[in-house]
């Protein structure tokens, strides 16, 4: 095509399998110079391992990569992105909060800096001309864990951009990848971001920003390309598409999961009632959970729904808020998790671990940890008893081991988390707090974790259940909440919870967020 | 892992210890192997077992305790100089000594629980500072004439021809075996240290536990610099010191046997004693006194060894 410029980059027929399961396959992606590309695809759809691809931390089976025009070899060296005119900047940032802006900024740059002695005034004014030319004020000589969330993705991406200006051996300006860089920025950063991204993009920059934000998206991209279960979707220039049709894109048509569950909630009752709750990110919220019902949290990264079950439990500490179960109200400020496991709350956190099991004590000792914590048996320990009383849990939850005095570690993540479950329902709680309970279990194993669930409902426990997986909800929840932003976004109720309005919902018109 | 290898791991140290016996007395059958040789390695060394066991405790919950031999001297000193100088009855000498190891315990629980800041830091500031504090009130001097009915309770008094001070450690060994295994409190030190954040959702008040071991351990080592200056009638400001390296030696040495992977009570009484016994013989064989640096030290790096050998197989961290 006579005229038009080589793309920045352009991958073709992209395959990459983990264990016979094709993670990308055959996807082709092109970025023309000074465009933002968005990319889009739930968890799992083959975005990072395209990216993985890019940065050189994933070998290719297949497909072909070019840059301006010109072929590079696959796969890229790990580490030698940037001669090539890639960088990337994760959600993590990396940097190093105890460290100062200039020490961030050069970490790593062992090939410009002189690794025998580090000119530290000259790099001082050498930092201070490149935050001048991208609109940056910051002080090299601060200290990053004091800067705004803002001003720290802002120095990652300067950050990122002067690698590929110092590194790139084709002189060109580059292709620079924002891998979510936004889900805990407020509004008004989001837009300080973007005007940034602006910026790079009239300097010739190519970025593409990776999202699951559809408003953030429309807002900020030339064109988009949307990949799911490992293919790439659709590609398309931005203002000529619509919500529902990236929507559409992005969660395909729904298959229906069996519910589980019945599609009238139980009757509002003497559950739990919270009001008023606010965290780090929940602000201002109320809900309630009626006795035999399963409410489920969902949202976006960082909507703040798994923050929720932590500032229950006493986990994190709330700013405000108010617990109601029965005849009692909680201070949640100033709760605790000895009080919650009191009151009749218990906890399941995600991280089995690190926050659920020690992993080198026996199951036995950690299945009896509630009642030691508690002081049961404080002078004598009965060992027999407490192994005797470990087995049966195990058979009742269906923990395969091969003895009470195993080591925890030695258990499968589903195991363990029927151990956890065990651990926890013994005690007889009235309110049961979920955090991704089937979260890198096998399929038999979540069968066996819903059913013991649902046992434990109808005895009259509330349980309330924060996960991505809106399969699962579909299956277990009477009731979900959609976050967003630290908020309810939206309710459905009985026969609206399906994973397709989960999606909808989830990725819908924002009602509290409209970036610029 | 089968069963013989189990049980081979469990009492392995034990047996290296009554291998030793059997090679140094082969070589040294008159002097190495005698009864009084050995009744006076068993009752001089408890001070060095209780050190032991008082390190265990905080070791349990995570935490370091390298105050524990400045403890002892500055007990031992203070002990020495209301007895000896200032004339106090034995009846109040011993509670106020025991008063001033929970109180040397509080302090580096206090700091290291409401600055956040590592133990290891805490204690070694601490114990230097109470080193300082021993070398200012006896004036850098030995000072003797301590109540001869302490020496008496402590060494001079013998059953089946071992000093007293022997079965003091060996129920204080009981105690604490019966703390780790027997008692919620085990349970909640346990999981303070192995799994800190599990214990803490669960519902053991970590902060408190941490505090109580710091304690205990300011009391063991209170209780060791009594008996220690019970064993000479006096104290001196700077020799007791020296025990800090052989008790983290004997504390890792015996996470090694009978409950491998854990710091225990009768582990940690078998490696003072095979620790000491190994010392001993070298020092029947004509070695000078810098064999004890050798050992150890020597030691204490190959019980880390091993304990990270254990943890590699069991594919943990310590």
């Amino acid at each position: 095509m006579i005229g038009t410029p080589a793309p920045r980059l352009k991958l073709n027929g992209l395959t990459k399998s983990f264990g016979g399961v094709h993670a990308l396959s055959r996807a082709d992606l092109a970025v023309m110079p000074g465009e933002i590309h968005g990319l889009l695809g739930k968890n799992g759809s083959g975005k990072s391992t395209l990216i993985k691809i890019l940065s050189g931390f994933h070998k290719p089976d297949e497909g072909s990569l070019e840059i301006d025009g010109k072929p590079i070899s696959l796969p890229i060296p790990l580490g030698g992105s940037e001669k090539i005119g890639l960088s990337f900047v994760h959600q993590n940032l990396g940097l190093l909060a105890e460290a100062t802006v200039l020490e961030n900024l050069i970490a790593g740059d062992h090939e410009r800096v002189n690794s025998w002695f580090i000119d530290w005034n000259a790099e001082a004014k050498r930092a201070k001309l490149l935050f001048d030319r991208t609109h940056l004020s910051l002080d090299p000589w601060a200290i990053v864990g004091d800067l705004s969330p803002v001003k720290r993705a802002q120095l990652a991406i300067v950050r990122a951009v002067d690698r590929i200006s110092s590194h790139n051996e084709h002189a060109s300006p580059g292709l620079l990848v924002l891998d979510e860089p936004t889900p805990f920025l407020p509004m008004e950063d989001v837009r300080e971001l973007f005007a940034m991204m602006r910026r790079l993009k009239d300097a010739g920059v190519s970025i593409i920003f990776v999202s699951h934000d559809i408003d953030e998206v429309l807002a900020i991209t030339d064109r988009a390309t949307v990949l799911r279960d490992g293919h790439v979707i659709d590609s398309f220039d931005t203002a000529q598409t619509d919500r529902a049709h990236i929507v559409e894109a992005i969660v395909g048509r729904a298959v229906a999961q069996e519910r589980l569950v019945g599609d009238t909630p139980p009757a509002k009752g003497a559950g739990a009632e919270v009001t008023g709750l606010s965290g780090k990110t929940v602000s201002a919220l109320s809900i309630d959970v009626a006795p035999g019902e399963i409410l489920g949290l969902t949202g976006l990264i960082g909507s703040g729904y798994d923050e929720v079950l932590y500032l229950l439990a006493g986990a994190l500490h709330a700013r405000s808020g108010r617990l109601k179960m029965g005849e009692n109200t909680h201070e949640l400020a100033g709760m605790t998790p000895a009080a919650a496991i009191a009151a009749g709350i218990v906890f399941i956190p995600a991280d089995r671990q690190k926050l659920g099991l020690a992993l080198d004590l026996s199951l036995t000792e950690n299945a009896m940890l509630p009642m030691a914590a508690r002081g049961d048996d404080c002078l004598f320990l009965r060992h027999g008893a407490r192994e005797a009383t470990t087995a049966a849990l195990m058979r009742q939850f269906g923990v395969k081991a091969e003895a009470p005095r195993q080591a925890a570690s030695e258990l499968s993540g589903g195991n363990q988390q029927k151990l956890l479950l065990g651990k926890w329902l013994q005690l007889s709680p009235s309110l049961i707090l979920l955090d991704e309970p089937t979260q890198g279990i096998d399929v038999g194993a979540r069968r066996e974790i819903y059913e013991r669930l649902l046992a434990t409902c109808a005895q009259g426990a509330a349980v309330i259940c924060a996960t991505s997986e809106f399969e699962q909800l579909e299956m277990i929840a009477h009731r979900v909440l959609v976050f967003e932003r630290g908020r309810v976004k939206a309710e459905l109720i009985g026969s609206q919870v399906t994973k397709s309005a989960i999606e909808a919902a989830c990725y819908g018109e924002s009602r509290v967020h409209a970036p610029a | 892992m089968s069963r013989l290898g189990h049980q081979l791991e469990r009492f392995g140290l034990l047996l290296v210890w009554l291998a030793v016996i059997a090679l140094f007395g082969a070589m040294r059958p008159d002097t190495f192997l005698s009864w009084s040789n050995f009744s006076s390695i068993f009752g001089s060394e408890a001070v060095l077992v209780i050190v032991t066991l008082g390190l265990i405790i905080p070791l349990t919950a995570g935490d370091f305790d390298l105050s524990i031999a400045q403890t002892l001297t500055f007990v031992s000193m203070l002990t020495a100089l209301l007895s000896a100088r200032m004339g106090v009855e034995l009846g109040y000498v011993i509670p106020i000594a025991l008063a001033a190891g929970a109180c040397v315990g509080l302090v580096n629980g206090a700091i290291t629980l409401y600055f956040r800041v590592h133990s290891l830091i805490v204690t070694l500031g601490v114990g230097t500072f109470l080193h300082g504090v021993t070398l200012w009130m006896s004036d850098s001097q030995t000072i003797s004439g301590v109540s001869r009915a302490l020496m008496q309770y402590v060494i001079i008094n013998r059953i089946a021809g071992i000093p007293i001070s022997f079965y003091y450690a060996i129920a204080l060994a009981a105690l604490v075996w019966y703390l780790l295994s027997y008692t919620a409190f085990g349970q909640q030190l346990l999981f303070t240290g192995r799994g800190r954040d599990v214990g803490r959702l669960t519902g053991v008040a970590v902060g408190r536990v941490r505090m109580s071991a710091f304690v205990a351990s300011g009391v063991l080592g209170a209780i060791a610099g009594i008996l220690y200056t019970g064993t000479t009638g006096s104290a001196n400001p700077t020799s007791g010191t020296t025990l800090l390296l052989p008790a983290f030696a004997a504390a890792f040495l015996g996470a090694t046997c009978i409950k491998p992977g854990r710091f225990n009570a009768w582990g940690s009484v078998i490696a003072v004693y095979f620790l000491v016994t190994g010392i001993n013989g070298l020092s029947v064989l004509g070695f000078r006194t810098y064999v004890h640096d050798l050992f150890y030290g020597g030691a204490l790096v190959v019980a880390v060894m091993i304990s990270q050998l254990v943890s590699g197989r069991k594919e943990r961290v310590l």
